[in-house]
């Protein structure tokens, strides 16, 4: 029997048929952002290094780290690259979290912990952590990442404030490394000398942020201020904080510094530095594989921060953690990438850290037995100078709630750039810290 | 007449043809509101049900991580004792009383330079338009460049005249000012077109009239060309006060070169309600104070529309 022509046709597949087809291959297949199976066995770890990253070597360290984890695991993990910008104050991470896909690995600093802790995103790793590498790292550098002595974000990274000079613009003004800065009055009496037409003698960072604040606190605490009181007061009306924030002031009023960094900012040190924009910069320690990469040839020396009159030498030690999203899609593989990666010395965290801190970037370690592993690297050239002088000051970078932030930053700004009365900004920041304080409910401020 | 044709009509046809039984009127008003349906529908779910949504989001706490919590008026009370709030609609003010006037005056100024048709004036309308062409963000950076402390070109110039250098972006006296300085830079170029499209539709016998009655450039222009323009005066009006408080140049320029500083003094409201939502996880208040700005630019397009009568404008 033949068939008609009718049923002929009817045996090929329609277009439509063809089209549904296709486009049920493609949502079962092409995407995975749709497949819950493909999500729970892939991981995506966003941070601002890789791959495509601005710096080979820390591209390098990424893309490494992922490699020997795939290699050995079942559930894998995915870099993803978010631009520097967009990842720290962008809108990238605020609304993936918003609209519940936050990314199941990612990197925070202390300044941001709060914010995710409370939000109730950040994975407990204490239990896929051993108790012998719990205790590796440094006390001051783990604390500001736990809440209960429960770990919620493992450091990879410390990174210490210190100040930064150019060896050609001290030859220049005929100071030499004895005139090398150790209080706040010589370091504005230094910065006037090195100040020319076209170079200003210290920069400190005057862009309002979360940076900013980082790198401001020092300046507080060396006087013996605070910003909080073991009761949960606010400290910030003290004559610690009016003299930090008059110091800032002075040297804006003198025109020894200036108002508007140059390049990315009071961090990016080739730009002002290395470009011969300041002679003196208030910057941190990753200042030294900035200028390896960036201006090869450039002098420049490291001091520690100066003190004020009757004060003690702090610094701070900021520095990124690996964190797991406890509402991803897989939380107990993500917890155990981040203890493996980090939190392992027989899986070769101590390797990794000291990779990362000496060869892809130049840190101090959050451990003990990689400042041990790494110790020929670590007690050589400007990181020798970090390692004897600098970190043994550092105190860990703070962790508030934006309010409190908020508040701090607005004093700064108000006293560096617009002339306010150090006393009456300090009081007025106090004033909207207690008022927040007296009412906030999240874990306790460090 | 239309509706229905019979053998009576010369019996050239032979079947009855049945038109539709809407009038005229009815037929316009129906290919009317056809042709708005795709705009109006596009309208109601990306603008119309966002905001529905943001207004609600203002009775909320709402933390960015999925939860919600009621809080009727607190985010509008905590609105109006919060000074930075305050303080960014000040900055918000200032820059729209300064910016809508400039771009207006540019706009125009620059259109009529141009409006002859020439070879220089083609070349001269696409490079005025040329920023327009440009990433804000890339704006953003050349003119950082250009504006730096003591080494800027703009320091350079004056230093050859004596002057001292200046923080045209880090001192708060300057900063606003420098904003929209390169803001006005930056939009000049497309409320010159507007403006170029509004005089081209102004008849030339108008102005040799004129001429013939003996009037000069200066009486033409105001007897003439600006009452003319006037429903183009108020469009651009309208959309550079709508630019000027939630334009795209209002964030980008600040987030990439001043991040609202120094002091506060450029946090524009649409800048500050940024940092609420997105650096705070204030979603709540965010869209509680989004809500406000909302109203007062509804408020002002209302009296825009009151004062020049919807920019209506007949010949007669």
């Amino acid at each position: 029997m033949k068939d008609s022509p009718k049923r002929s046709a009817r045996m090929l597949p329609s277009r439509r048929t063809v089209l549904a087809g296709g486009v049920a291959a493609t949502a079962i297949s092409g995407f995975p952002f749709v497949s819950r199976g493909y999500a729970a066995q892939t991981l995506k770890f966003w941070q601002f290094y890789a791959p495509g990253g601005g710096v080979a070597s820390q591209d390098k360290w990424y893309e490494d780290v992922i490699k020997a984890w795939n290699d050995s695991h079942d559930v894998k993990v995915e870099l993803v690259y978010v631009p520097n910008n967009a990842y720290m104050d962008g809108t990238k991470l605020p609304t993936a979290f918003a609209s519940g896909s936050g990314p199941d690995l990612f990197i925070i600093s202390p300044g941001d912990f709060l914010r995710y802790y409370n939000g109730g995103v950040l994975l407990d790793l204490t239990p896929f952590i051993e108790k012998s590498a719990q205790d590796d790292f440094f006390p001051n550098v783990i604390a500001s990442r736990k809440v209960n002595g429960k770990i919620y974000a493992l450091p990879y990274e410390v990174e210490p404030m210190a100040m930064y000079y150019s060896v050609d613009a001290f030859n220049e003004a005929g100071l030499t490394d004895k005139d090398i800065p150790s209080t706040w009055e010589d370091l504005l009496s230094v910065a006037k000398k090195l100040t020319t037409p076209k170079r200003y003698g210290v920069l400190f960072e005057t862009n309002p942020g979360y940076y900013q604040n980082f790198t401001w606190y020092p300046f507080l605490w060396e006087g013996g201020g605070d910003f909080q009181t073991a009761e949960g007061k606010s400290a910030f009306n003290s004559p610690a904080a009016v003299q930090a924030l008059k110091f800032w002031q002075d040297a804006v009023n003198m025109g020894v510094a200036p108002r508007k960094p140059l390049g990315g900012g009071g961090w990016d040190v080739v730009p002002n530095l290395a470009s011969g924009y300041c002679a003196i910069m208030n910057t941190g320690i990753w200042a030294i594989a900035n200028l390896r990469e960036g201006a090869p040839k450039f002098k420049y020396g490291v001091f520690k921060l100066p003190t004020p009159p009757g004060g003690k030498y702090l610094t701070i030690g900021g520095g990124w953690a690996f964190v797991a999203n406890a509402r991803g899609s897989n939380p107990k593989a993500a917890g155990e990438f981040c203890a493996w990666a980090l939190g392992s010395p027989k899986d070769g965290s101590t390797t990794r850290i000291v990779d990362w801190c000496t060869k892809a970037k130049s840190d101090m370690p959050p451990t003990k037995s990689a400042l041990e592993a790494g110790k020929a690297a670590f007690e050589s050239g400007f990181l020798k100078t970090f390692t004897d002088e600098i970190y043994p000051g550092a105190r860990g970078e703070p962790r508030m709630p934006p309010p409190v932030y908020k508040a701090i930053s607005d004093a700064i700004q108000a006293c560096q750039l617009n002339g306010q009365d150090p006393a009456q900004a300090a009081k007025t920041a106090s004033d909207q810290i207690d008022a927040f304080l007296s009412t906030y409910k999240g874990a306790p401020i460090l | 007449m239309q509706d229905r044709l019979t053998e009576a009509d010369g019996g050239a046809r032979v079947r009855t043809l049945r038109g539709p039984r809407l009038s005229n009127d009815a037929r316009e008003r129906l290919a009317g509101y056809l042709f708005v349906a795709p705009d109006a529908i596009g309208l109601l779910i990306f603008v119309g049900g966002p905001m529905v949504l943001s207004l609600s989001l203002g009775f909320f706490s709402v933390s960015g991580f999925g939860e919600y919590a009621f809080v009727g008026l607190d985010n509008y009370r905590r609105m109006i004792a919060d000074p930075l709030f305050w303080r960014s609609l000040q900055v918000t003010v200032l820059y729209v009383v300064a910016l809508v006037p400039l771009l207006y005056v540019t706009g125009l100024g620059l259109a009529l330079m141009v409006q002859a048709n020439s070879r220089f004036n083609t070349v001269a309308r696409s490079l005025l338009f040329m920023p327009q062409t440009v990433s804000l963000v890339v704006v953003a950076l050349v003119w950082q460049v250009l504006l730096v402390d003591k080494i800027g070109v703009f320091n350079q110039i004056g230093a050859v005249f004596g002057l001292g250098s200046i923080s045209w972006l880090g001192d708060p006296r300057f900063a606003l000012f420098t904003v929209i300085v390169i803001s006005v830079w930056f939009l000049m170029g497309y409320y010159m077109l507007i403006f170029l499209g509004g005089l081209q539709d102004i008849p030339a016998e108008y102005y040799e009239a004129a001429r013939i009655d003996g009037a000069g450039p200066v009486q033409s222009f105001f007897e003439i060309t600006l009452p003319l323009l006037q429903p183009t005066s108020f469009f651009v009006l309208l959309v550079s006060t709508v630019t000027a408080v939630c334009g795209s140049q209002t964030f980008d320029l600040i987030y990439i070169m001043t991040k609202g500083g120094p002091a506060n003094s450029t946090s524009l409201a649409v800048f500050y309600i940024y940092q609420q939502a997105f650096l705070f996880n204030e979603y709540g208040y965010c869209a509680a104070m989004a809500s406000v700005l909302v109203v007062v630019l509804m408020a002002i397009t209302v009296l825009l529309f009151m004062l020049t009568r919807g920019g209506r404008f007949t010949y007669g």
